[in-house]
């Protein structure tokens, strides 16, 4: 109670700061119409908030067009548009043939359905208004559409720790904090876009929850908790959380009933609810990631009980109760310990998933799970990745964490524990920087709200502190006094509440009167607005520059200053769409699968959802392999077309060439006569007249520099910066059909398997060659 | 006839002698690996010259080259390679003891001031250096082949790999010894058990006033983790960077701040971090301390040193961060204001 009397007047500081920083002249207005006033200014604050985070996102419409990003979001696009073609049900039991030749993947039951479902809704809500939006342009918005969302849901957050002006601002910087925006900008259209949203709005659940001790609060919570599970992965993040917010309040001997609420049905409904996701399933009970909150869940029933005997016994008798029960009770906690450890111990990887374990052991992954590690979102960052995204953050955070702690709530105490735990992760994982993120926009908020309303307040009450000043003595007497008697007010607060409103007027006395000088003041406020001014900067920049483009179009500028446009793989997807069959199959690298199967609707072998290694090894054995053995590994896959992605024309960088060493090992892992050392010339990677012989006949060196030479006359390379090692030689069981304009993208057909008569002939044939040699 | 039973008694005499002098050459190096602490067999110029010389050695060598006097320097790490080596050839030993593999590969160590001859011999100038010695061949310096000891193979698993892909044996599992042993976490756990009622019947029927219950110790926590990960520690721990790097192009200066956005140096994280912290730590400061002191001049001191300090650091990092990752953030007016 005293925790929440304290969150209401602080709610009410800010409602007045607002109110009377905005009009100027606040002793005009009644105190009641000052706070409706404050409230319709704060309501139009977050409209403008959720406008600007919307419209900051929309730079890579803007610059491109409304197109889908990148590669697991057309997989995201092509699951939404089956979702409203074929309705829910359909989609649940969706078994897709189109992916995995010829296995096929299970869909409905292997992703998280939150995000598909959220704009499946949105599409046919606005269908059933008659408005004709297509399936892609819902996509797109939706992220841009979310992040107001979530910006909102960071003001709940925030007011509910620490009041409405920390609330408004923390919201506004979550807007456009760039670390958030590189995953939501318009055709961004990935889970992370709707879970950042669910997230931030468990954790308001969460704590409106401990604040009020509302069941009705717990409920909603539980089941923001599972569209939460719906959405994302990450979910474990908040049932790790939450439970270890729980246990530090039991710990630091905050045990409450309120807790108890916040808790208890969270983890009973939320565990049943995350059952009910397919891709979950058993998981929510099986998992050693699942665990804590359930040993927390016993713990805070343990609590409960000593909390309830306490005060039934008389402390003596507790006492004892107390000594009986542990003595007693050792021996069994540690029996129940030794079965736990032996049950995490008897599964292989100790009951955690390897990303699991490399969060609590940095160096496990990238000492045995190289297929982890290899990815740069899993590297851990640097400093400069915290300046970029998220900016002067870094540096406000730390006075946010000192304002939570003067006083301490049980909500404060929730905020920084999501700060320090998102934090650290953040530091394991340049990825996990999207969960820091709105950790240090509220933190951020508060302390710049706190700030700010010290510099304005010593403006605005210049004369009251001043006078205050002369009788230093006197004031300091009185603040005591004053101090003495709030303490005596807040005892006695949740038993009499007329002296609640004695308490505010105390209180408001005496922060008028902790004022600094004006003129340093002023220069103070100064300082923060050009700070926060950079951050606009920055944040639009970010938008603008560094992470609007979509992947799929790319533009550089021309020397005169003009855009020029690179648009080879629709291009090409297209031309698969337009000239081949329709149950052709088309074999690529795996990066690719997700949009040939999303653009060009034809059946691919491998895709994204990197689910079968054998059968990515499989292709890129075939990559790996010459000429021969590649056309027979795909005849045997039923492969009609193949292509490469090749940048060494224009210059594009991550193209097939550079990315051959990954399908060397992936391959040289499952088949083992594929050696990597074979394509290294001393362990130096290079297709130039010093590449190996095994390099230079391999069919991804093939396919991507059959006819190079011809292009340009010298076969020059603008990737690796060299002439490439063989320039002229013919293919015998392919036959390139298309090759799109920048030569991005090549296409090649399989040549029919030759009648056997001419086949025998041509093994005769190399038989003898071999012989001769 | 007689004159061929001589030369044929010649030849068998021949290769018996070599053969004699292969085996002693072997149980000699199989007795010294038996007698070495860490499986290494420690050379001299004579040791290593009588080992490799000879046409037809039956085993393949693995040289590391060794200084005592370059141990100190951090940047080399001769010692954390040296202990990589030695789990790698131990491991090797044991998973192969009395199996085929058993003398196919020796692993020797030769000290630069006990062997400077064969430094030399080698041409080896810079270390950290090792050498693969392929059974079989002639003279020492034709056939040898460098093991790069670069980041693939700093540690004993990527020096397994380059040792398996060289003499086509297994070399087994790597042996490493466990962080804590086992007595060690017994102990733990012991403690723990015998800890827990204390603190249970404090935290239960005392209820405050313990560790637990001290704000600030929390506060001080938090912040110190946020200082530790905004520093790029964890990158420092994962990468195990240096503090600081000497300067290639003049090895007596050193750089703490690395050029690139993909790597930092340990100090110019903690440095960063700090100023990262700091501004923060002053904010807090004036808005919540310095407002309770009631001396306008003490105001007017701290809040311009506090603002100063706030805006170099801020400054600071903005040129910092200009410098090392190159971007150029610039706002979009009007190109009426400009």
């Amino acid at each position: 109670m005293e925790d929440r009397s304290a969150a209401d007047a602080a709610v009410m500081e800010r409602g007045k700061k607002i109110g009377s920083t905005g009009v100027g002249g606040g002793a005009l207005v009644s105190g009641s119409g000052k706070r409706a006033f404050g409230t319709v200014l704060a309501a139009l604050i977050l409209c403008l908030i959720g406008i600007m985070a919307f419209s900051i996102r929309l730079f890579s419409v803007i610059k491109y067009e409304s197109v889908i990003h990148e590669f697991d979001p057309y997989f995201n696009y092509r699951v939404t548009k089956y979702l409203t073609k074929a309705g829910i049900y359909e989609f649940w039991n969706w078994f897709d043939d189109r992916t995995w030749y010829p296995l096929g993947r299970v869909i409905g039951g292997t992703v998280y359905p939150g995000l598909t479902i959220t704009a499946g809704t949105m599409w046919w809500i606005l269908n059933a208004f008659n408005i004709p939006l297509s399936v892609e342009t819902v996509c797109v918005f939706t992220a841009p559409i979310f992040s107001s969302f979530a910006a909102w849901a960071t003001y709940l957050l925030t007011s509910e720790v620490k009041g409405r002006g920390a609330g408004l601002t923390a919201a506004a910087l979550l807007a456009m904090v760039p670390s958030y925006i590189s995953r939501s900008v318009a055709g961004s259209y990935d889970n992370e876009a709707v879970a950042i949203f669910a997230l931030i709005f468990t954790f308001y659940l969460y704590v409106k929850t401990l604040n009020t001790g509302s069941l009705f609060y717990a409920t909603l919570n539980a089941l923001a908790y599972f569209y939460m599970v719906c959405s994302w992965g990450g979910y474990t993040f908040i049932i790790n959380l939450i439970p270890m917010h729980v246990l530090l309040c039991i710990v630091t001997g905050r045990y409450s009933s309120r807790l108890y609420i916040a808790y208890a049905p969270l983890v009973i409904l939320g565990t049943l609810l995350a059952a009910l996701v397919p891709v979950v399933g058993f998981n929510a009970v099986m998992t050693s990631e699942h665990f804590a909150s359930f040993l927390v869940f016993v713990i805070i029933h343990v609590a409960a009980l000593a909390h309830y005997i306490k005060r039934v016994l008389s402390p003596k008798q507790y006492s004892t109760a107390v000594s009986f029960v542990i003595t007693f009770g050792m021996a069994g906690a540690a029996a129940l310990i030794a079965i736990l450890a032996a049950m995490v111990a008897a599964s292989p990887t100790k009951g955690w998933s390897g990303r699991s374990l490399s969060l609590l052991d940095p160096t496990y992954a990238s000492k045995y799970i190289p297929i982890i590690a290899s990815v740069s979102e899993h590297q851990p960052p640097t400093w400069p990745s915290y300046f970029m995204d998220i900016n002067v953050l870094a540096f406000l955070v730390p006075a946010g964490i000192i304002a939570c702690f003067l006083p301490l709530s049980d909500s404060s105490s929730f905020v920084v524990l999501y700060l320090v735990t998102s934090v650290y992760f953040s530091g394991v994982m340049v990825r996990l920087m999207l969960v820091l993120a709105p950790a240090a926009c509220v933190l951020s908020g508060i302390a710049l709200s706190e700030a700010f309303a010290v510099l304005t307040r010593s403006i605005k009450y210049q004369d009251l502190s001043e006078s205050a000043a002369v009788d230093s003595t006197a004031t300091l007497n009185s603040t005591n006094e004053n101090e003495a008697s709030v303490k005596e007010v807040k005892d006695k607060a949740p038993k009499r509440g007329k002296k609640k409103t004695v308490e505010k007027e105390v209180e408001k006395k005496r922060k008028r009167l902790l004022g600094l000088p004006m003129e340093a003041s002023a220069v103070g406020i100064l300082l923060l607005i050009i700070m926060g001014s950079f951050y606009v900067v920055h944040c639009v920049w970010a938008a603008a520059e560094a992470y609007s483009a979509p992947s799929i179009v790319l533009t550089s500028q021309t020397p005169d200053g003009g855009l020029h446009v690179f648009d080879d793989f629709r291009e090409a997807y297209a031309w698969l769409n337009h000239n081949t069959g329709e149950d052709d199959k088309v074999a690529s690298w795996w990066d690719y699968g997700y949009q040939t199967t999303a653009m060009a609707n034809r059946t691919v072998i491998v895709d994204n959802n990197t689910w079968n290694n054998t059968h990515i090894a499989t292709v890129g054995t075939a990559m790996s392999s010459p000429e021969r053995q590649a056309w027979e590994i795909f005849q045997s896959l039923d492969v009609k077309y193949v292509f490469v992605i090749f940048g060494g024309l224009v210059g594009y960088p991550s193209d097939d060439i550079n990315k051959f060493l990954w399908m060397v090992r992936i391959g040289g892992g499952v088949f083992p006569h594929i050696r990597e050392p074979d394509y290294l010339r001393d362990g130096h990677y290079r297709i130039d007249s010093q590449a190996t012989p095994t390099m230079l006949n391999c069919l991804m060196y093939k396919l991507s520099y059959y006819r190079f030479a011809e292009a340009d006359g010298k076969g020059y390379d603008r990737v690796r910066r060299t002439e490439i090692g063989k320039k002229y030689f013919k293919l015998n069981y392919f036959e390139e059909v298309f090759t799109t304009q920048h030569w991005m993208v090549r296409i090649y057909k399989l040549k029919p398997p030759r009648n056997l008569v001419s086949a025998v002939k041509s093994k005769k044939r190399t038989q003898k060659k071999k012989t001769t040699r | 006839m007689g004159r061929g039973c001589a030369i044929a008694l010649a030849l068998v005499l021949f290769f018996l002698a070599i053969a004699i002098g292969e085996d002693d050459r072997v149980s000699d190096l199989l007795r010294r690996q038996a007698g070495s602490k860490d499986g290494i067999i420690e050379l001299d110029d004579t040791g290593i010259r009588h080992l490799a010389a000879s046409a037809n050695r039956p085993y393949a060598l693995l040289v590391f080259f060794d200084a005592h006097h370059l141990r100190e320097r951090s940047g080399l790490k001769l010692d954390e390679l040296r202990g990589e080596f030695s789990l790698l050839a131990r491991s090797y030993i044991k998973n192969n003891a009395g199996g085929s593999g058993e003398s196919k590969i020796f692993f020797c160590a030769l000290e630069f001031q006990r062997a400077q001859a064969s430094f030399a011999m080698f041409g080896v100038n810079a270390l950290p250096h090792a050498r693969f010695l392929a059974p079989g061949s002639g003279p020492l310096n034709a056939s040898e082949s460098m093991m790069e000891l670069n980041d693939m193979v700093r540690s004993a698993e990527g020096m397994a790999a380059y040792v398996e892909s060289k003499i086509r044996h297994k070399v087994g599992a790597i042996d490493r010894p466990p962080l804590v042993s086992r007595n060690q976490l017994l102990l733990v756990a012991a403690a723990a058990i015998v800890a827990a009622p204390y603190v249970l019947k404090k935290l239960l029927i005392e209820g405050k006033d313990t560790p637990f219950h001290n704000s600030k110790l929390w506060c001080v926590g938090a912040l110190l983790v946020y200082f530790f990960s905004v520093a790029g520690g964890m990158h420092n721990i994962i990468r195990k960077m240096p503090l600081f790097m000497p300067d290639r192009n003049d090895p007596s200066k050193i750089v703490a701040f690395y050029q690139g956005s993909g790597m930092q140096l340990g100090a110019e994280g903690f440095a960063v971090g700090f100023l990262y912290t700091v501004v923060g730590l002053v904010v807090a400061f004036i808005t919540h301390v310095l407002v309770r002191i009631k001396n306008k001049t003490t105001h007017r001191a701290i809040l311009l040193v506090g603002m100063g300090v706030c805006f170099l650091a801020v400054r600071w990092v903005v040129a910092l961060d200009h410098w090392k990752t190159g971007y150029e953030i610039h706002g979009y007016l009007p190109r009426g204001w400009l």
